[in-house]
């Protein structure tokens, strides 16, 4: 865990949806594992005031690349910065995904800012399927930046302009019924929503998983208990005992004992 | 270069520097351990202490506001057990000395944790007395707006320790001049000035509040001012050690708190933004003493000039 300044190399809008920003630094390139994530300071001005956590997208050597896209402020500000300005930047932070699942097929269910270490974690370990929702055609990535990963990609889009009408979890459920619910282990980054909808189908067909989850943060470092995730043994920080937890650690709303 | 002398002293507990961190935003065991070397630093504050684990509020408990941030954690900690048996043997190992901060539903909470604590004197060397938390029901800042509870609970900790005792209050307990006075008159050594002022903020698109709490405990450059003004006017009343804390983000903040006469500076929210902010400002302050031919940090501090001097 390392608080670098990085200069960036390159930052570009791919599509109607992502920015991808990339900046080279020893430290910060280090030993990273997809699902684990960098604590970004955006301006030195305070203002936006804390930093924003993004998760990294792909790391090679030295070289590593973001993918985000404007959300607000903080992203609307980062989008406006150009070759050469330089960043605060801690990581690498978090935990990973599992990185290898015996005997079960993989599948990963991405959507908005889940998609980038998920597609991280496709082109780094042997995946069965990623399925990747959006809302429209516009916001898919473009074939290029998907080039590497082996799995079977499915696309569903909530109007049809691409792949599946509807959302991903319909994606998922034909999965489930073409590989059969007991051969399949999920992992899952997105929109709460979304990912609440995946943890609804697991719960109903009992299979297990893993989400990487998203909680406004303020330290990164466990000091704050700001990005609660609530587990049996209680609250735990996001930060440092996740992004990533699985399912069974994981206490949603309304089924809190 | 002339080295500059910035050790500060609290009745018998001598700091090598004056710079410490705001309870709760330093963690409680070694969290910027990577980022900071504890012995560089004044002092350590721990996060609040209460006999029993509290599990904390609901989510979400931060949201970002213009130069600052609201939080309603609930004094999440594992209670006074725990920290005896797992932070203590943690703590033994730094050198800067240890600053407990705790907080109680009752007086007899404040004797307990204090009669504890006061066992482990070789490594806990000041307890900072939470009387103003914002975000929790019983012990928080409402519940001590009733001033004999304050009194009681100082009175408490005082029975059971020698330590230097440090009430920490916020405006949101009443007037803090007159706080400062009873909190004193009942054995407190010093004051803690200032914890986090109650807000709140609306997500305009689900018109229902950021924080779970609906209201949280602001802090950050917002507060600065007003926590400036409080060591101020209470230095001013009343000669005694006050740990200042309220948007200090950088060196210059630190002096300003410094002119005004606080003793010790804790440095709070500015760790969320900057994990290195604590030795930053050390830095800082030192160069600034450099600069202004001071020697001894004790020159500087309380040097403010109620007149103008001419330019």
């Amino acid at each position: 865990m390392y608080d670098e300044s990085v200069t960036i190399l390159d930052n570009r809008k791919i599509n109607e949806k992502y920015y991808k920003l990339t900046f080279r630094c020893d430290r910060l390139a280090r030993g990273v594992k997809p699902g684990q994530f960098m604590h970004f300071q955006i301006t030195p001005a305070l203002d936006p005031f804390l930093r924003r956590p993004f998760s990294y997208y792909r790391v090679h050597s030295n070289r590593v690349e973001i993918l985000y896209e404007i959300l607000g402020k903080g992203t609307g500000i980062l989008a406006g910065l150009k070759t050469g300005a330089s960043l605060k930047v801690m990581g690498p932070l978090g935990c990973e995904f599992t990185p290898k699942i015996k005997g079960k097929k993989r599948v990963l269910v991405a959507g908005g800012v889940g998609v980038p270490p998920l597609v991280f974690l496709a082109e780094h370990e042997k995946i069965d399927y990623l399925l990747i929702g959006t809302k429209s055609r516009k916001e898919v990535l473009p074939k290029k930046e998907l080039a590497k990963v082996k799995a079977e990609i499915l696309y569903s889009t909530n109007d049809g302009s691409y792949g599946e009408k509807g959302f991903v979890t319909a994606l998922l459920e034909e999965v489930i019924a073409k590989e059969g619910a007991e051969n399949i282990f999920i992992q899952t980054c997105g929109p709460t929503v979304m990912m609440n909808a995946v943890m609804d189908i697991a719960a109903r067909e009992g299979i297990e998983g893993e989400a990487s989850m998203e909680e406004s943060m303020a330290c990164g470092v466990g000091a704050c208990l700001g990005c609660m995730v609530r587990t049996p043994k209680g609250w735990v920080p996001s930060c440092i005992e996740g992004p990533v937890f699985r399912f069974s650690q994981i206490v949603r709303k309304g089924c809190i004992a | 270069m002339k080295k500059v002398d910035l050790t500060t002293k609290i009745k018998n507990v001598i700091f090598k520097n004056p710079v410490t961190v705001a309870s709760g935003t330093f963690g409680t065991t070694g969290e910027y351990s990577r980022y900071v070397n504890y012995n560089r630093l004044g002092a350590i504050i721990t996060k609040t202490i209460t006999v029993n684990p509290r599990l904390g509020n609901p989510m979400p408990r931060i949201c970002e506001t213009s130069s600052g941030m609201l939080n309603a954690i609930g004094l999440q900690n594992k209670g006074l057990a725990d920290f005896i048996e797992n932070k203590i043997p943690y703590y033994a190992r730094i050198k800067s000395p240890l600053i407990v901060n705790i907080a109680g539903e009752s007086e007899g909470d404040f004797a307990k944790l204090t009669a504890v604590l006061n066992k482990h004197k070789k490594v806990v060397r000041m307890i900072e007395l939470n009387l103003s938390c914002p975000n929790v029901e019983k012990g928080g800042a409402g519940f001590m707006k009733k001033r004999r509870l304050i009194k009681q609970a100082v009175r408490a900790a005082r029975s059971e320790t020698d330590m230097p005792l440090m009430a920490k209050l916020s405006p949101e307990l009443g007037d803090v001049l007159e706080i400062a006075g009873e909190v004193l008159d009942s054995g407190a050594s010093g004051l803690s000035l200032i914890n986090t002022l109650k807000g709140m903020s609306i997500d305009i698109e689900k018109r229902c509040s950021r924080i779970a709490n609906i209201t949280g405990g602001l802090s950050g450059p917002a507060i600065k001012p007003v926590a400036l003004r409080y060591v101020y006017e209470v230095k001013k009343h009343y000669d005694v050690p006050v740990i200042a804390s309220g948007g200090i983000m950088n060196a210059r903040d630190a002096v300003e708190f410094l002119i005004a006469g606080a003793t010790l500076l804790a440095v709070g929210t500015a760790n969320f933004v900057n994990p290195r902010s604590t030795l930053d400002i050390l830095e800082g302050l030192t160069d600034y003493c450099r600069q202004q031919g001071i020697r001894q940090i004790g020159q500087l501090r309380g040097s403010f000039h109620h007149v103008r001097p001419e330019s």
